[in-house]
């Protein structure tokens, strides 16, 4: 009798000596209310410590806290802790994103000459309604709509909340649509595709009463595209007074010059790195 | 004998003035120590070999290793004295909104939340094309003490993964999100 009533006093007081014990799901989605068990009895102070929140106040231990929806709308790990007239207990859980519902997309350059290899990149950021990044793989489509020719979509699948692609421009001069979709959400972005480098330079010249006047055809880069006015074009003359070089911009596509020659001369074109044809007078 | 008095004497005031001296020294210990750590910057070892598509270069490495101690530096120092301030030099977007809105909580509730930040391995594994995102994972060794009114009421050290999205500014690198999440 007295060795069950000393159990009974051990049991007891061993029951005493422990501290309560607070026990959140392992795992909860962002935005979603919860309930946390807790073991014990008495009145206790109930702290919830997240990445963007801390919140304190009074719970009964013993009896479930429930956890609002707004107190774990951030994602990342949280510490609930519960202070009895015991001492302190803790545990940790994660709140995780919910379904992604959101992209943040990033396209660069903004404007590309067309040959240009490679030189357009996008990058896509996927979030959930909260804006917690959804680390988990989750394809993004990159629609890509050009001016001229059949539109493409290029799928990715996004690796720790980023999916990012790279792609060469379309042949064709103009505007570029390129959307990020994930989830119906779209986020559309605009690159200008301008012409490349002038390929075929040619110029002609033809005596006027003040000397010579030099013109470009319609100066095109090898795709056909016009190269935009305000390019300039070089005229380089030797002759006998020696070499002179006049820089004249393409004006409704084609560059003008005129050049006060009397004598013979030698007339070369170039833009930038390309060089054209060379006139003999 | 008068000799042998005023040698004891002497050396029972410089036993007292010893005494006096150390434990002068042992309470003002903890804030000397804390003040040494406040100075201390966190270990950062950044591993890039795996990073993609564009490759990092050594200056890049060295700056970004550097903006991203002094941000867990800062952020301990903000968390600590409640400070939203010391958040401007080295967080952007959403990590300083969210460490904003913490601390704002923290002085509402009288918490606090004190690191003792024992380091970070971090992994490079995105830098955008145009060098304007990197992104990282970060095995952070931390001991976490949360205190209310001074008394701590939960302790832990624990390695902790942060996802973390790093962007150039004009003279250095900001966090820009800063998640910590579950590899389980």
């Amino acid at each position: 009798m007295r060795i069950k009533r000393t159990i009974l006093f051990l049991c007891a007081a061993l029951s005493l000596a422990t501290a309560a014990e607070v026990r959140p799901p392992a795992q909860v989605t962002a935005g979603t209310a919860f309930s946390i068990a807790t073991t014990g009895g008495g009145d206790a102070a109930f702290y919830l410590i997240g990445p963007a929140s801390v919140v304190k106040r009074q719970a009964k231990l013993g009896a479930d806290i429930k956890v609002e929806a707004d107190e774990v709308k951030v994602a990342g790990r949280y510490v609930a802790i519960a202070c009895g007239s015991d001492g302190c207990s803790s545990a940790p859980f994660y709140v995780v994103a919910g379904e992604p519902a959101r992209v943040s997309f990033l396209l660069h350059p903004s404007r590309v000459p067309v040959t240009a290899r490679n030189a357009i990149n996008g990058t896509a950021f996927v979030f959930d309604k909260f804006r917690n990044p959804v680390l988990r793989p989750v394809t993004v489509d990159f629609k890509v709509g050009p001016k001229v020719g059949s539109p493409f979509t290029k799928s990715v699948k996004a690796v720790q909340g980023v999916a990012w692609m790279q792609m060469s421009p379309t042949p064709k001069e103009g505007p570029v649509k390129v959307i990020a979709t994930l989830a119906g959400n779209e986020e559309p972005r605009v690159i200008q595709q301008v012409a490349s480098d002038a390929c075929n330079l040619r110029i002609r010249a033809q005596r006027t009463s003040k000397g010579v006047l030099v013109e470009t055809d319609p100066v095109k880069d090898c795709s056909g595209n016009a190269v935009p006015d305000g390019t300039v074009v070089s005229f380089t003359i030797a002759g006998e007074k020696g070499r002179t070089t006049v820089d004249a911009p393409i004006k409704k596509g084609v560059a003008r010059v005129e050049l006060p020659i009397t004598g013979r001369a030698t007339i070369s074109v170039a833009s930038g790195v390309v060089i054209g044809n060379e006139i003999r007078l | 004998m008068k000799q042998l008095f005023k040698a004891f004497r002497g050396m029972r005031r410089s036993a007292i003035l010893t005494l006096l001296l150390f434990t002068g020294l042992c309470s003002y210990a903890p804030m000397l120590f804390r003040a040494l750590r406040a100075d201390s910057l966190p270990q950062v070892k950044l591993n890039a070999d795996s990073i993609a598509p564009r490759s990092i270069e050594d200056l890049t490495g060295r700056n970004v290793t550097r903006d991203y101690a002094y941000a867990w530096r800062d952020l301990a120092h903000a968390l600590e004295a409640n400070r939203t301030d010391l958040l401007n030099d080295y967080f952007t977007g959403f990590a300083k909104d969210k460490l904003t809105q913490r601390i704002a909580d923290q002085k509402k509730t009288g918490v606090t939340v004190r690191y003792v930040d024992h380091g970070h391995n971090v992994k490079a594994f995105f830098y955008a094309p145009d060098g304007g995102e990197m992104q990282l994972i970060d095995n952070a060794q931390l001991e976490i003490q949360v205190l209310d009114g001074g008394k701590v009421i939960h302790q832990e050290t624990l390695t902790e993964p942060y996802v973390v999205l790093m962007t150039p500014g004009a003279d250095r690198w900001f966090v820009r999100s800063l998640d910590a999440f579950s590899n389980k």
